[in-house]
Order: structure tokens, then C-alpha cells, then sequence
């Protein structure tokens, strides 16, 4: 997980020298912002899948073992620059490291986890209409977690939250992070799942190497094996309200989807505690965002989940290609179609109203 | 290993099951009626199926007095062309895929294992040569014994491909080590047949244990999907640019879910070395079997790969819907592109002529 923070904060980095050659960021913002329509009718774009960092940590991990890791660059007017071009209308942001599961201080782990909820409230107050965020947990104290879920949803309005594939190599279908779920089920909160490399499951170095297949590979692997556990393990069924977006397309689960749907039948060790076929949560309480980079890959996306599953994501500011046009010249998409998968999804479940 | 064994066991246990018949020439009757023809539009085609197993025995002669003695058990082959007539498929090229003899560090006594299979396979090419054809086995863990036995099992024994898993003692295929293999397998055209075995290479210990058979469900197409993606990352291809292999299982993730694959080298701080893009080798080095069970999926991976790149293969004598029908039903494929999958593409790459 360490490494992937490295090169995420890297990457980061790299974004800031680069877009620091362009104009001032209040030159480009005036005359740079996309405004998407469909057919002659402007429609809102949301992107679920978008990294921050804020200042307000550094202070509380000063001194400690994790100074270095709450590094990266905060979120500043650049960004507004960003999704101003890239016809981002709102931006839901989250903070996806998860480096401070590891942090054995329950009190240190609560104050990390609220000057991040404090630090991208702060943020979103500046550009009300342009920015939501998601509150981060200190999942590995599950009680503390579903409290601070509470209490970032009543303090802030926050209305996702943003988890890894795992917390400390345990499975999140494991019955102590019920609480987690419990609550997030309860105050209908949507959870964005992000993965870092697939470190739970993947061998040092086995997949070092040409290719970035640590990240290219990795991180669908941990994203399928999250959502195979909640179907399998039974998690999406003690909490059926429950909704959970994973990143990158939801990994290789909806896109392979096929042999996982036979698994239950096929295997006679497979000991499935899922009471409705798998397909039938890619339907209803797991989501997808748009980063699988192909229109025939976007259609079989939506195939096997529903336009209704599918919801806009970037992975700002990171670079990899931008989707948008993707789904804009989707000609297997109805205008409806594509509106409802750039935005119209998403302001549904994050009670999105004006 | 205890898991496939088991379901040898239970297909064994089905297979009798099924052929109880009353008296002899009762069952004879039966065969000839039950063998099921496959038309398309009125007209006889071909179906071929490129992914057969046989956990085939070796004899006491061969394995008495080594650490490999339990491998004189194993199923026979005897109702191998039964199971074939009843589900429509006219030829089975058969291979053996444990691999387990890649761990035999005596030379001589891994010849003559490998050595063994491609004699066996022969001769049941002899009794049925217009039903099965063999895949030849190789000590990969010696390179240049492996070519060898490659060339003695295709001109002296009539194999008709090769296949191999997806490492070899935990090392990458696409190491140097490795070319004399490629090379001799692209030099002699023979088309190679990649059968993962649960990503052990790659694997924490247990990782894939729990609900879902996740060992198999993941496991298996993550092996595949590295096996092919080090092959194309490594420049396997390029160097052997006439090669062709087969993944199992679809090819495992990476045609489904090639979007990320192919934008990998055009993000920044990559070091790629690869001549093409990913999708080229996908639609002239790499196949896939038909094994992703749905409409859509077939149509996805076809639309990923192209006609010419996907073989028909069942995992008989597994328990895997894998059934002609979905090949025959599928809307999005015309008359000629069903021929091709079910055997056309086949009858080329295992040169079957008749």
C-alpha cells in the first residue's frame, strides 16, 4: 500500500508541474469550461472517482510514524481548472490512501479521519455547486467508523463514503465491520470502494515487471475479490439498501462476469451464502463507473449491469484517458441513456436536487 | 489438487451413471442414436474442442520409487468419445494440464513422463483418429528438452499442438530461458494451449480461500491474464511473431477487460518495449476458448478479438456449462462466424483436413 501512495503522490506531483505551464488557473477556468449537452439540452456531469489530499491532516500526523504518508499535494484552485475543462459539473472527492487503517491509536486514527472529513468540507464550502466529497472511516475500529460516518453525514451533508478492498488484509465481508455497513445501509449512504494494488491477495513483487501490471492487474483483482466476497459471503444480503460503486469499470467482476454467476452451481466447495444469483447485485446494489477506456467495453458494461449501475468516473487527477466523449458518442446509448450514466445516476443517489 | 480430483471423481461417478445400458448391443444402439450431428442453416459442421482434459495415469514402470507414485491413479479414456457424441462435438484435441511434472528435477525421469503422454495420446489418436487428437506434453523446466520433445511429439507422434500452464516453478514464461521453446513452437506452427491452475505463482497463501470457490473463479483467469500479458509486456510476441496461444477460459480477464491493458504504456513513467498495441496481439497472436457462458460475454469477446481468435472449448470432462447451443444461439454471430468458432478457426491451426 506504501508504494502505492508513493507513486499516487508522484503522479500527483507530475499533474501539478504539468498543468503549472498552462495560463494562470483564472484564465483557463474563465474562458475553458466544457459545458456538455445532448442534443442542444445541457446535462450535468458528475464524476464519482476523484482523488484529494488535504492540508488540515498534516498537523494531526506530525510527529508520528505516518508524517510522510499524509503527503501529497491538497486540493487547490487547480482543480477547479481541471474539471472545468474536462466538463466536470460536480466532482465527488475522496480520499483513498487508507494508510491510516493501519493506525493502532484509536485516538489518533479518529483525529486523522475527522481533519480529513474536516479538511474536504472546508474545500467543497468554497464551490458549493462544483464540489461534493466522501467521508473517510477509521475502519479498523468498526464502531468508531460507523460513528464517524454519523457524524461526517450530520456535520457536513456528506452523502458517500469511500472504502479500500480490505483493512489490514481482512475481508470486509468479515461480520466485525457489520457496524460499517449497518450504518451506511441505514442514512442511505452510497460507498465508493477504491483498490491499491491487490496487496491483500498478490505476493510481494509477483507482479513487478513491465507493463505497471501491479496497478494494470492489481487493482481490478482487488476490486473483484471485494464485491465477490459481499455476494458470496452474504454481506449485500443483510443489508440489501446497501449501494456500492468500485472503481475502474468494478474491476473484472461485471465484464467476466460469467463465470462468478456460475460458481454457486459449478463448484461443489463453493459454499455460497448469496441468496440471488450474482448478476442479480450487479443489478441492483453494486455499481460501476465509466473507466474501461472502449466503447465496446462500455457497452458490455452496461450490458451486463443496466444503464441504472453505471456512473461517471475520472480518477482526477490522475492521468488516464477522459471518458465523457465515450459516452457521449455511445451510438448503442438513447440520449436518456447517456444522461442518466454522465449524471443522472449519481444526483439520484446522492440526492442531488438543484 | 484434492479439489480436482474430487470433481474427476464426480464426473467419473456421472459418466457411469449414464451408461448403464441393459445388454451390449442395447448400448452400442444407443451410441450410434445418441450421437448428436451439428448443422448450421441445414448444412453438417465441424465442431472441435480445444480444451479436453485428461488427468492421464502413468504406470508403475515409470513413477514406482519416486515422489510421483500416486500419479498411477487417474481416470481412462474409454468414455471420452461417448461423452463427445452427446454433446454435438465431432473431434477433442486432448491435452493433460496439471503440469505437476515441471517440478521433476531428473531429466530422464521427466522425458519420460512427457514422453509417456504423447505416446499414450497417439495411440488414441490411432483407435479414434476422427475423434481425438493429442496436445503434446513438455519438461518446460528444461528448455531445450522441451523443444525437442516438441518436434518428437508433432513428427513422430502426430500432436497437433502443445500445451503449457501459466509458469513454471513460479517463473514467467516470457524469461529468455524460455525462447528455445517459443521459437521451436513458432518455427514448426504449432498453436499452444495455456491451462491455468489457480494462480499459485501468484498467490498469498490461502488468499482465494472462503465462499465462492474463488480459487477457481479468480484464480485461474488472474493466471491466465498474467501469463498473457507478460507474453505481450516482455515481447515474447514480437520476438516469435508467428506464435499462437491459446488461453483457456476466455483468455481470462484480458480480452474482457482490455481497456486498462491497452492504455497501460501510454500512461507516463511507463517502460514498455512492446511494438504494438495490446489489442493487436489479441487479434493475431492470442486466442481465447468460448468458455465465458453468456450471450453477451461471447459477443464481447469476439468483438475484442475477432472472429479468427476464438475456439470453441468445453473443460470436459468438467462440469461447466459450456454447451454448442450457446455458440449455435447467439444473435450477434453469423452463420459463418459459428462455424468458424465450433471448428473452422480449429481445423486451420490443428491442421485437420479431412
Amino acid at each position: 500500500m506504501k508504494k502505492i501512495i508513493a507513486s499516487l503522490a508522484a503522479l500527483l506531483l507530475l499533474t501539478v508541474l504539468t498543468s503549472a505551464q498552462a495560463p494562470s488557473p483564472a484564465a483557463s477556468a474563465a474562458q475553458g469550461r466544457r459545458q456538455v449537452s445532448i442534443n442542444g439540452q445541457r446535462v450535468r456531469v458528475i464524476d464519482i472517482h476523484a482523488h484529494a489530499t488535504v492540508a488540515e491532516v498534516a498537523p494531526v500526523v506530525k510527529g508520528t510514524p505516518y508524517e510522510r504518508q499524509a503527503g501529497g499535494r491538497p486540493l487547490g484552485p487547480d482543480r477547479v481548472a481541471l474539471i472545468d475543462k474536462q466538463g466536470i459539473d460536480v466532482q465527488v472527492l475522496s480520499i483513498n490512501g487508507f494508510w491510516w487503517w493501519e493506525v493502532k491509536d484509536r485516538d489518533l486514527a479518529d483525529r486523522i479521519v475527522r481533519a480529513q472529513n474536516q479538511g474536504l468540507a472546508n474545500f467543497v464550502t468554497q464551490f458549493p455547486d462544483r464540489f461534493m466529497a466522501m467521508a473517510s472511516v477509521s475502519l479498523q475500529f468498526p464502531d468508531l467508523a460507523a460513528r464517524q460516518l454519523e457524524d461526517a453525514v450530520a456535520q457536513y451533508g456528506f452523502r458517500a463514503t469511500t472504502v479500500g478492498g480490505h483493512v489490514n488484509g481482512e475481508d470486509m465481508s468479515l461480520a466485525k465491520f457489520d457496524p460499517f455497513w449497518a450504518k451506511a445501509a441505514e442514512l442511505g449512504v452510497l460507498v465508493f470502494m477504491h483498490p491499491g494494488g491487490a496487496e491483500n491477495i498478490i505476493r510481494d513483487n509477483a507482479l513487478d515487471g513491465r507493463g505497471d501490471l501491479g496497478n494494470i492487474i492489481g487493482n481490478p483483482l482487488e476490486t473483484t475479490y471485494f464485491q465477490s466476497r459481499l455476494i458470496f459471503d452474504g454481506t449485500l444480503d443483510k443489508f440489501p439498501n446497501l449501494r456500492v460503486a468500485s472503481a475502474h469499470g468494478a474491476g473484472y467482476l461485471p465484464s467476466y462476469l460469467q463465470r462468478t454467476e456460475v460458481a454457486c452451481v459449478v463448484r461443489n466447495n463453493a459454499n455460497c451464502l448469496n441468496k440471488k444469483k450474482p448478476s442479480e447485485y450487479l443489478k441492483t446494489q453494486l455499481l460501476a463507473d465509466t473507466m474501461v477506456f472502449s466503447d465496446e467495453g462500455l457497452r458490455h458494461l452496461v450490458a451486463e449491469m443496466g444503464v441504472g449501475q453505471v456512473v461517471y468516473g475520472t480518477d482526477n487527477p490522475l492521468n488516464w484517458p477522459v471518458t465523457v466523449d465515450l459516452v457521449l458518442n455511445a451510438k448503442w446509448l438513447s440520449d436518456a441513456d447517456k444522461a442518466a450514466i454522465l449524471g443522472g445516476n449519481l444526483a439520484r443517489l446522492l440526492r442531488i436536487t438543484s | 489438487m484434492a479439489t480436482r480430483r474430487h470433481f474427476l471423481k464426480t464426473a467419473a461417478l456421472a459418466a457411469a451413471a449414464m451408461s448403464v445400458p441393459p445388454s451390449p448391443s442395447a448400448s452400442a444402439s444407443q451410441a450410434a442414436q445418441a450421437r448428436r450431428q451439428i448443422t448450421i442453416g441445414g448444412r453438417r459442421v465441424r465442431v472441435i474442442d480445444v480444451h479436453n482434459h485428461w488427468d492421464m495415469p502413468l504406470p508403475a514402470e515409470i513413477v514406482k520409487g519416486t515422489p510421483y507414485e500416486e500419479r498411477m491413479k487417474g481416470p481412462g479414456l474409454d468414455d471420452r468419445v461417448a461423452i463427445l457424441d452427446k454433446q454435438g462435438i465431432d473431434i477433442a484435441a486432448v491435452s493433460v494440464n496439471d503440469f505437476w511434472w515441471w517440478e521433476v528435477k531428473d531429466r530422464g525421469l521427466a522425458r519420460a513422463i512427457c514422453n509417456y503422454h504423447n505416446e499414450t495420446l497417439a495411440a488414441w489418436n490411432k483407435k479414434h483418429p476422427d475423434r481425438l487428437v493429442g496436445m503434446a506434453s513438455i519438461p518446460l523446466q528444461f528448455p531445450d528438452l522441451a523443444a525437442d520433445m516438441l518436434q518428437d511429439a508433432v513428427t513422430r507422434l502426430g500432436a497437433r499442438a502443445v500445451t503449457v500452464g501459466g509458469h513454471v516453478n513460479n517463473e514467467s514464461l516470457s524469461l529468455p530461458k524460455f525462447d528455445p521453446f517459443w521459437a521451436k513452437a513458432a518455427e514448426m506452427g504449432q498453436l499452444v494451449f495455456m491451462h491455468p491452475n489457480g494462480s499459485a505463482n501468484l498467490l498469498r497463501e490461502g488468499a482465494l480461500a472462503g465462499n465462492g470457490g474463488l480459487g477457481n473463479i479468480v484464480g485461474n483467469p488472474l493466471e491466465t491474464t498474467v501469463f498473457l500479458s507478460r507474453l505481450i509486456f516482455d515481447g515474447t510476441f514480437d520476438r516469435f511473431p508467428t506464435l499462437k496461444v491459446c488461453g483457456a477460459h476466455g483468455g481470462g480477464f484480458l480480452p474482457s477487460y482490455l481497456g486498462r491493458t491497452e492504455v497501460a504504456c501510454i500512461r507516463p513513467g511507463q517502460k514498455c518495449i512492446i511494438k504494438r498495441k495490446p489489442s493487436e496481439y489479441m487479434r493475431q497472436n492470442i486466442l481465447a476458448d468460448t468458455m465465458v457462458f453468456t450471450e453477451d460475454g461471447l459477443r464481447h469477446l469476439v468483438a475484442e478479438m475477432g472472429v479468427s481468435q476464438v475456439v470453441y472449448g468445453t473443460d470436459i470432462p468438467f462440469n461447466w456449462p459450456a454447451p454448442v447451443d450457446y455458440v449455435l444461439d447467439a444473435k450477434s454471430l453469423s452463420n459463418a462466424d459459428k462455424e468458424q468458432i465450433l471448428g473452422g478457426n480449429l481445423m486451420t491451426l490443428l491442421r485437420i483436413t479431412s
